[in-house]
């Protein structure tokens, strides 16, 4: 017990800094996927034909690989295939590795989310809006999105918490997020080896984390309870 | 609306070409540091040595640097080529795959030579002897002190690892996880019977004193024949050379036995 007591505060300092990256990472992709999955589900529902065919075709590539092979080939395919790392070998460079694979990622899965609450406002409303005068702008930022919005709370929801605890995939190419410091102490860091707990303990961080996120996705749903 | 969809369907379409054309253009040039790593490695001004966290080779100590045998020594070895010593952590099932995209200059982490190390890294000499032992539960170690006793316990073995070999080549039933801590981990958690791992890593963690005071070593699965570590380099380097002559000026002058003698390994410690 008392060397339980001498290990937590340097386990959940240490703990605290792979956390950190954990959060950089969460917030950096949902930065990015977030407009870049509406620009894709745009090409996907194109009428130009090769650009919907291409756009459809990266998603399906993207959504049908795992995403810890898409992080293998975004960081090490540079240095291997063309001969010239660009990503450096330090932290940093494995960072910005681990978000452009996950941002590419989840822009992919959150464009259908897109797609399908669009597609899903009746037409009629679309003809209606004509009728009325309005213009095609006026039909989709009045009309459309807003209804759009509100539908897609629910399943973008469950794909935020589950990029929460996918994070965790990083840790293929080495980058240190909270597991890889739980894990840390199992080998032996700052003086503490072969001790078990710290990376069950990492749980406890994404359990609380993902608790935070309910509540605040919970209440955006309701502050959405407009029309009925 | 539809004006609003065709600039974005350019914008798409340009964004590809753009990814596309940055694709090719990366390719053409470092086409001369295949010539000499000695001179790439001190123009960079960095030796990049991938790690992993390893008690006695590499690990942190309270402060978080990188102390260690290894550790000391590849310090000691980027100050000889007049340039800094960076450690980065790697994933250790990718130690290939780092060295060969350039993310690391080497890997310095207590390496066994094994037929695949070899065939695909410049190898170094051999500087440390290793052997590779069963750790076990101390309250039955003393019902498995032979090979053939231990026929059906369960064993849990770092993929890849020269402790899977020994294990295979003893007709043992083997888990594969992912680390040699992993491993103990399995042992401690009774999810295996037993571990096969490397002996120096086993002398740091397993014992009374250790966090792991549960846990026991018994035999050498690999004593006639043991083992050895080295450093690897990419194919072809000229660093492994560069090594061996430090390896040897080191021996000969001492200040490899005083570092070894620091982190207790000076007894595996090889002749250069």
């Amino acid at each position: 017990m008392e060397l339980f007591l001498e290990q937590f505060p340097i386990v959940v300092q240490s703990l605290n800094t792979g956390f950190l990256q954990t959060l950089r990472l969460f917030f950096v992709t949902l930065l990015g996927a977030l407009p870049l999955g509406l620009v894709i589900s745009f090409g996907s529902m194109s009428r130009f034909r090769p650009l919907s065919w291409l756009t459809r075709t990266i998603v399906w590539i993207v959504r049908g690989t795992p995403l810890m092979i898409q992080l293998l080939i975004v960081y090490y395919f540079p240095g291997l295939v063309m001969g010239n790392n660009i990503w450096g070998s330090g932290e940093s460079g494995r960072f910005l590795a681990a978000s452009i694979a996950f941002i590419l990622n989840y822009a992919c899965y959150f464009s259908e989310i897109y797609r399908g609450g669009i597609q899903s406002i009746p037409k009629g409303q679309q003809e209606a809006g004509l009728v009325l005068g309005m213009t095609k702008r006026q039909i989709f930022c009045r009309v459309t999105l807003l209804q759009v919005v509100k539908r897609i709370v629910p399943p973008m929801s469950n794909e935020i918490i589950t990029l929460v605890k996918d994070t965790s995939l990083a840790r293929i190419i080495a980058l240190q997020e909270v597991i890889w410091a739980g894990q840390a102490f199992l080998k032996g860091s700052q003086g503490i080896s072969g001790v078990i707990w710290p990376l069950f303990f990492t749980a406890v961080y994404y359990l609380l984390f993902t608790g935070v996120l309910t509540i605040l996705l919970g209440r955006l749903e309701k502050r959405l309870d407009y029309f009925r | 609306m539809k004006t609003m969809k065709k600039l974005l369907a350019l914008l798409m379409a340009l964004a590809m070409v753009f990814a596309l054309a940055a694709c090719s253009s990366s390719s053409s040039d470092d086409s001369s540091e295949v010539e000499s790593e000695v001179a790439y490695i001190q123009d960079q001004g960095v030796l990049v040595v991938g790690i992993t966290d390893f008690e006695p080779m590499d690990y942190k100590d309270e402060d978080g640097n990188w102390i260690g045998f290894d550790a000391d020594m590849a310090t000691a070895f980027a100050e000889s080529l007049g340039v800094t010593v960076e450690f980065v952590e790697i994933n250790w099932d990718n130690k290939i795959l780092e060295l060969d995209a350039g993310s690391i200059d080497c890997v310095w982490n207590g390496m066994t030579l094994t037929d695949e190390v070899t065939s695909s890294m410049e190898c170094s000499n051999a500087y440390c002897n290793n052997t590779q032992v069963v750790v076990l539960p101390a309250d039955v170690a003393d019902q498995y002190d032979t090979v053939e006793s231990m026929a059906d316990l369960t064993f849990a073995v770092e993929a890849g690892s020269a402790g899977e070999s020994q294990a295979i080549a003893n007709g043992f039933a083997t888990t594969a996880v992912t680390s040699q801590a992993d491993a103990l981990m399995e042992v401690a958690a009774g999810t295996s019977d037993a571990a096969v791992i490397d002996a120096l890593m086993a002398g740091a963690m397993v014992g009374e004193g250790t966090s792991y005071a549960d846990l026991t070593y018994t035999i050498s699965l690999n004593e006639d024949e043991g083992e050895e570590y080295g450093v690897g380099f990419r194919k072809g380097s000229d660093l492994a050379e560069a090594l061996n002559e430090f390896f040897a000026e080191s021996y000969a002058d001492g200040t490899m036995m005083a570092i070894a003698e620091q982190y207790g390994v000076q007894a595996a410690i090889i002749a250069q």
